[in-house]
């Protein structure tokens, strides 16, 4: 771990709110260092480097949260920041009908890294900015009748480093490398039109993880099948059928649809100017909301995940939650303010984006819970069908209900095989509709990672969403 | 003492030159930000920040880099710039490579509201104004945000540059909850002006009760009226696709088109506004220090600007339009020309069709062919024969851009200052009426 922070400023910090009279205090040193390459077809556009550094600073004070922050580290101005938190919360106590109380817990006091086993920075720029130049190489040299007329292609080294303090014992440090890389693929016919996808990659952990990936072969494969979706794709079958949900499509759906109206915050209108509200309400715990086979998880540990944790932003361990389970909702996702006004322990899910960010309620690593079905098990009944693999546009209501994802890779399924291509099927589906006809889930559990945005100013944060391929009763589809 | 951010800049930009460097400019950005967030008529959270970022651009030999430090320690941005010189020759020519400009005048834009500064220390009683306009109108609960903004940035370039400019703002939007209805609105200004501030919680309250019991609708095709903050969202999208760099990177619906193409009816006209002084983005000076100036992207329906740095100006055989972003130029403030009519005569020119308030979750299928969806929420309402016949639900729009600019066929006389979480460019936008727009699914 790297020793770049003044952790004494961050326990001055603490000790000097105490001393003003907050009822609890917490600062956290924050620091995100970046390294970028951007590039267009193989050709470099530009190479970044970008520090965030400083002191995000939290305090209780006459049962209001204040939040201060600053990059500029001199104890004067930290000093200064303390007394804003302070006084902000103090001038606005007399509009608080219910004061804010945070629920104990059992807070931290660790250090813990992720190991790179190649460190990133260790690596020539040469060899990073060449998987651009080979990746452009091998794309743009595929046969097709249509053409890729761009690669855009973003890559990108995180490293986080915290050391987070608070007034009720809490001191946890931690370093977290993490690698990202975005493509956005424009793929070009002239006569049929164009298919033009955003693909991501990520997860934490050092440069080991782009051989992991396997980037190349996934984007070659991804091109010549947007060809071949633009010149022979067919329409979607219009009566209900059964229908597979890729694995892609799956860990979208339980991020927007359980993960996000499992945020406490949420359930309690924290964020109803903003994100919204939920269709979940305070006393739905053990509402069925899916039928016995579907168990969602929120797990911050799952190694080298893009959503990885041990520990959040309120010094409270990490742990998996059980959001939905087999069928039934079972827990919500908490910070130690929520905990309190639903009289549980906070289950570890604060995180801040940065040194500018309060810590909210955030996922971590969201996935549906796998079974033991083969891909050929779960398609070999369906007489006529569809499989949908990947998708490019959805949206779902700010109560988390009505949702709607685009397939992009999709095929028609007849007689228990995959036959042919079709084009933009829609799937329009509330969210226990989706969770009530899920008939058989599948045995590989994959992972796409994700920036998940939410909270005033918006907080970017990595996240990861998964699940295995699953299949649906009959429904209807529609058509773009 | 404050620090003299324009000095830094400067000092910067020579520590690059004087380091072999062959171009460099530095900006540095002092931000002084409070803010209030509301719900259920409540307190969540006060924040207060005060923060320097330095945002660096250097080029060597037609190598670029590009960097941002949010860090005080001068030392370590020029170890960095150090670092960074080290490793330039390993570093591939940028494909977007043109030298830095050399402005002969630069012409800051001051608008700095004392009174909003002042205010900063005195949030808490806005909240109140907030939470009390809200309550007078006998809502259920309120929630929202209060964001009130000192600005400060100081560029510096190798070309000789350097200038300074400070401005002001407020941010303010509100949802009102009645029963099972809700109504938002939202309101910027670079000046604070309680009055508007009040009517933004008004109209909130007002649509909030209007919206309570609901009649069910059909998918299918409707004429809609859109109020100002679902236009302006849907224009955001239509307005970033007209950098050059979207055109570049694959994800603008102009990629194909040509300047002095029909793209929207002739009735729309769309504006990017750095000199319109109410509105928070408004600059004299891109990050080149080009001169700033407000321009019509799309004139009577006509594709009549795509906004360029010199990078992008210089590949695409055109001129800058002072909208840099050293790599991807960006509209600043957007203003929508106004009609010559009102929201009441809009719904009396409609037989049967729909007006939504408010929308969230706009995502495109495909940025080249502009097909997208988007959500309602909030207040919606059923209209017939030019009455409105009740309120609705949620409702999903799924169509193309070019279809909803197409079928404008009036705009609203009264402009709105839109800023908030759905519309993160600061947009002077009217209500408007589309023909036959689909929608999917309530």
């Amino acid at each position: 771990m790297g020793c770049i922070m003044d952790e004494d400023i961050a326990v001055y910090a603490v000790d000097y709110a105490l001393k003003l009279g907050a009822q609890y205090a917490e600062a956290r040193l924050h620091r995100i260092e970046q390294f970028k390459i951007v590039s267009k077809n193989g050709l470099v556009i530009s190479l970044g480097r970008d520090i965030y550094s400083g002191i995000g600073i939290r305090v209780l004070a006459n049962g209001v949260l204040g939040f201060s922050a600053t990059n500029i580290l001199s104890r004067d101005h930290v000093k200064k920041s303390v007394e804003n938190a302070y006084s902000m919360a103090k001038t606005h106590s007399a509009i608080m009908k219910k004061p804010i109380v945070f629920a104990p817990a059992k807070v931290g006091r660790a250090s813990y890294s992720v190991i790179e086993k190649r460190k990133s920075s260790n690596i020539s720029i040469d060899e990073k900015i060449k998987i651009h130049l080979d990746l452009w190489g091998r794309i743009s040299r595929v046969a097709l009748d249509t053409k890729v007329e761009i690669l855009f292609l973003e890559y990108n080294e995180i490293i986080e480093e915290k050391v987070i303090v608070n007034s009720d014992g809490a001191y946890i440090k931690s370093y977290i490398p993490r690698l990202h890389m975005l493509s956005n693929i424009v793929v070009l016919h002239p006569q049929k039109g164009v298919i033009q996808r955003f693909e991501e990659f990520g997860g934490s952990g050092g440069f080991e993880l782009i051989d992991e990936w396997h980037i190349d072969e996934i984007l070659l494969g991804e091109v010549k099948k947007y060809g071949e979706i633009l010149t022979n794709a067919v329409e979607p079958p219009r009566e209900d059928v059964p229908v597979v949900i890729g694995s892609e499509i799956v860990g979208i759906i339980v991020h927007e649809s359980c993960g996000h109206p499992s945020e406490a915050d949420r359930i309690i209108g924290r964020e109803a100017a903003q994100a919204g509200k939920s269709f979940i309400k305070p006393d739905m715990i053990g509402y069925r909301i899916g039928n016995e086979h579907v168990t969602v998880v929120d797990d911050p540990m799952i190694p080298n995940s893009f959503g990885f944790y041990l520990y959040d932003d309120e010094g409270v361990p990490a742990r998996p939650k059980y959001l939905y389970r087999d069928g039934l909702i079972n827990e919500f996702l908490h910070n130690r303010w929520t905990a309190h006004i639903f009289g549980v322990e906070s289950n570890g899910s604060a995180r801040a984006m940065n040194y500018t960010s309060e810590p909210i309620i955030r996922m971590s690593n969201t996935y549906l819970k796998p079974s033991d079905y083969r891909f050929e098990e779960l398609i070999e009944d369906i007489g006529l069908g569809v499989y949908i693999k990947s998708y490019n546009e959805w949206n779902i209501d700010d109560e988390r209900w009505s949702q709607r994802y685009v397939g992009l890779e999709s095929y028609l399924i007849e007689k228990g095989e995959i036959t042919k291509y079709i084009r933009n099927p829609v799937l329009e589906i509330t969210t226990k509709t989706f969770y009530s006809s899920i008939e058989a889930i599948g045995r590989d559990l994959r992972f796409k990672p994700g920036i998940c945005g939410k909270g005033e100013p918006m907080q970017a944060i990595p996240v990861s969403f998964g699940g295995p391929d699953v299949r649906l009763s009959k429904i209807k589809l529609g058509i773009i | 003492m404050e620090l003299d951010i324009q000095e830094l800049s400067m000092r910067i930009v020579n520590n690059a030159i004087r380091e072999g460097f062959d171009e460099a400019i530095a900006l540095v950005d002092r931000k002084n930000i409070a803010m209030t967030k509301i719900f259920n008529s409540e307190i969540s959270v006060v924040q207060k920040w005060h923060t320097i970022s330095v945002y660096l651009y250097l080029a060597k030999n037609r190598r670029i880099f590009i960097t941002v430090f949010e860090l005080q320690n001068l030392d370590e941005i020029n170890r960095s710039i150090k670092e960074i010189l080290s490793s330039v020759e390993k570093i591939y020519e940028s494909t977007v490579y043109a030298p830095i400009p050399s402005p002969k005048h630069v012409e800051p834009l001051n608008i700095v509201d004392k009174s909003l500064i002042e205010f900063m220390d005195n949030i808490n009683t806005l909240a109140e104004l907030v939470i009390e306009t809200g309550h007078r109108e006998n809502i259920n609960n309120i929630a929202g945000t209060i964001e009130i903004v000192y600005r400060e940035k100081a560029l510096s370039t190798s070309t000789l540059v350097s200038t300074y400019e400070a401005k002001t703002w407020i941010t303010t939007y509100a949802r009102a909850f009645m029963d099972n209805g809700s109504g938002q609105w939202s309101y910027t200004s670079t000046k604070l002006n309680t009055r508007e501030l009040e009517e933004t919680i008004l109209i909130a309250s007002r649509y909030a009760h209007e919206n309570r019991n609901k009649i069910g609708i059909e998918p299918g095709i409707y004429d809609m009226i859109l109020s100002p903050i679902v236009f302006a969202n849907l224009i955001n999208c239509v307005a970033e696709m007209t950098s050059a760099f979207s055109l570049l990177t694959g994800t603008s619906m102009f990629m194909n088109k040509s300047m002095g193409s029909d793209v929207a009816s002739s009735k729309l006209s769309i504006y990017d506004a750095p000199r319109d002084e109410d509105l928070p983005n408004s600059t004299g000076f891109d990050d080149e220090a080009i001169k700033t100036f407000n321009k019509p992207i799309i004139d009577n329906g006509v594709l009549t600007t795509i906004l360029h740095n010199t990078k992008t100006a210089h590949i695409m055989n055109a001129d800058s339009t002072g909208n840099a972003g050293w790599i991807t130029p960006r509209p600043w403030n957007i203003m929508i020309r106004g009609g010559d009519i009102s929201l009441d005569e809009m719904i009396s020119e409609v037989r049967r069709g729909l007006f939504v308030t408010n929308n969230w979750y706009t995502r495109l299928h495909n940025y080249i062919e502009g097909e997208f969806s988007t959500i309602t929420r909030d207040a919606a309402f059923l209209i017939e024969n030019g009455k409105i016949l009740g309120s609705i639900g949620r409702i999903r729009i799924v169509d193309k851009f070019t279809n909803i600019l197409n079928n404008i066929d009036m705009i609203g006389k009264e402009l709105y200052k839109i800023y908030w979480w759905e519309v993160e460019i600061p947009t002077k936008s009217p209500y408007i009426l589309a023909r036959d727009i689909r929608i999917s699914s309530t």
